[in-house]
C-alpha cells in the first residue's frame, strides 16, 4: 500500500518539478497553478455571475475541481495524500521530523482543536479578498506555500515576504506534522463535508484489534483510530499509515459504502 | 485491502474526466467590440497565440491590435491560447494583424514581445 501511494505521490511530483524546469528553461508558460483545483472554486463565482473567468482561471480549473469533489466525496481526502505535491512534502519532513524526535510533535489537542478552524477563516478571506481587493486577481499567490514554493521562489507574484511563508511552512512541518493541510490550507476547508461523508473509509474491527494505540500515534493527523469503530473524521486522508502498522491483520480495514 | 486500488484508479479517471470535460465550462476569457456599428463586411481569424495565458494578457493583446484600423472584434480562450479576432476585409487583413500584436512592448529601457503566432 505504501508503495503504491508513494509512486503516486513521486509521480505527481515529478510532474510539478517538470513544469518548473520547463519553465525555467523557457519551454512552457503553464506553472504549478495551471492545475491547480483551488482555482476552479476560485473562478466559479465570475463564471456564474458574469459568464467569463478572471486573472488566469480557466475552464480546466473548474473542471479539476468538480472532479476533486467527486473524489472526495468517494475516497475522502486522498487527494491530500496521493496527489498534492505539497502535502506530499509536508509529509515527508514530518517523517524525518518522526524520525529525529522518534515520534510526532503535536500541539495539545484544545490547542489543535482550535487551529483547525483556522482553515475557514483562510477560506472566507482568501474568497472575500479576491472579489473584493484583489478584483478577481488571484493574489492569493503571494501568500500561497504551493504557488512559492512550486514556482521555485520566482513566480510573478512571489513578493519579499512570500519567501518567508515558503519558507516557514517547510519548517514548520517540522515541528508540526501537516501543519499547513490541517490548520491553513482554504482547499483542505473546502473538502470538509465532502470528507465527512466519503465513502471509502477505514474501519475497525473491535474483534481483532488489541487497543494497543500504535495507530494512533503513526496517523499524521492525529485521529483517534485506535478508539473509532470507523474513521469519518473530516481529516481523514486515506493515507493508511494507520493501518501499515497496524500489528493485527484485519484489525483495519478499508470499506466502501460500509461493505 | 484490494480495496486501496480504488483510490489510484479514482484519481486517473477523475483527472481524465476533468480534461474530456472542459468544455463544458468553456467561455471566453474576453470578449471587446472595438466598433460601435459593424462594416457590412466582416470576416474572422483565429490564432493560436504563445503568451496569451491570462485575462491580463488578453488585455495587452487587445492593447497591442486596437491600432490597427478595421479591428471589429477580440474573443481570447486563454486555456487554449486562442483569439479570434473578427476585422473589415476592405481595411486590414490577417498578417498586418499578426504583426500588429507580435510587435514589441516598450518598457523604460528595453522591448518586450509578450505574444507569438504559433503557426
Ligand atoms: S486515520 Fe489512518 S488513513 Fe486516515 S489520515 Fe490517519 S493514518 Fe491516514
Ligand atoms: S494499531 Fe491495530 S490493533 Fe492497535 S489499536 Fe490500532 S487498530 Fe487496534
Amino acid at each position: 500500500m505504501r508503495v503504491l501511494r508513494t509512486i503516486v505521490q513521486a509521480l505527481f511530483l515529478a510532474g510539478v518539478v517538470a513544469i518548473l524546469v520547463r519553465g525555467a528553461m523557457g519551454l512552457t508558460t503553464s506553472t504549478c497553478e495551471t492545475y491547480c483545483p483551488f482555482a476552479g472554486l476560485v473562478a466559479l463565482y465570475p463564471l456564474l455571475r458574469y459568464h467569463t473567468y478572471t486573472c488566469a482561471m480557466n475552464e480546466l480549473h473548474v473542471a479539476l475541481f468538480v472532479s476533486l469533489v467527486a473524489l472526495t466525496l468517494i475516497t475522502k481526502k486522498s487527494f491530500c495524500s496521493w496527489v498534492c505535491p505539497l502535502g506530499t512534502v509536508q509529509e515527508w519532513i514530518g517523517k524525518a521530523s518522526r524520525k529525529v524526535f522518534g515520534r510526532y510533535v503535536r500541539p495539545p489537542v484544545a490547542v489543535d482543536r482550535i487551529l483547525l478552524n483556522l482553515r475557514y477563516v483562510v477560506l472566507v478571506l482568501v474568497l472575500g479578498l479576491t472579489w473584493t481587493v484583489w478584483q478577481g486577481d488571484l493574489g492569493f499567490r503571494a501568500y500561497d506555500p504551493f504557488y512559492i514554493i512550486f514556482t521555485g521562489f520566482q513566480g510573478h507574484e512571489t513578493l519579499w515576504f512570500s519567501i518567508f511563508i515558503g519558507i516557514g511552512v517547510l519548517v514548520a512541518a517540522f515541528f508540526v506534522p501537516m501543519v499547513w493541510c490541517r490548520y491553513l490550507c482554504p482547499l483542505s476547508a473546502v473538502m470538509d463535508p465532502m470528507s465527512r461523508a466519503g465513502f471509502l473509509r477505514l474501519r475497525r474491527n473491535p474483534g481483532l484489534c488489541t487497543d494497543c494505540g500504535i495507530c494512533d500515534e503513526a496517523c499524521p493527523h492525529g485521529i483517534p483510530v485506535a478508539t473509532a469503530d470507523e474513521v469519518s473524521a473530516r481529516n481523514c486522508t486515506n493515507c493508511l499509515e494507520c493501518v501499515e502498522v497496524c500489528p493485527e491483520k484485519g484489525a483495519l480495514e478499508l470499506t466502501l459504502f460500509g461493505k | 485491502m484490494k480495496k486501496v486500488i480504488i483510490i489510484p484508479a479514482a484519481v486517473l479517471l477523475l483527472i481524465l474526466v476533468a480534461f474530456a470535460t472542459t468544455g463544458a465550462y468553456r467561455v471566453p476569457t474576453l470578449e471587446v467590440e472595438f466598433v460601435e456599428e459593424r462594416p457590412a463586411v466582416v470576416k474572422s481569424v483565429e490564432y493560436t497565440v504563445d503568451g496569451l495565458t491570462c485575462r491580463g494578457k488578453s488585455r495587452g493583446f487587445a492593447g497591442m491590435i486596437s491600432g490597427v484600423e478595421g479591428i471589429v472584434s477580440l474573443t481570447t480562450y486563454a486555456r487554449s491560447n486562442t483569439a479570434i479576432v473578427e476585422y473589415d476585409p476592405t481595411l486590414t487583413d490577417p498578417v498586418e494583424i499578426e504583426t500588429a500584436f507580435e510587435g514589441p512592448i516598450a518598457h523604460e529601457d528595453e522591448e518586450d514581445f509578450p505574444f507569438k503566432a504559433k503557426k
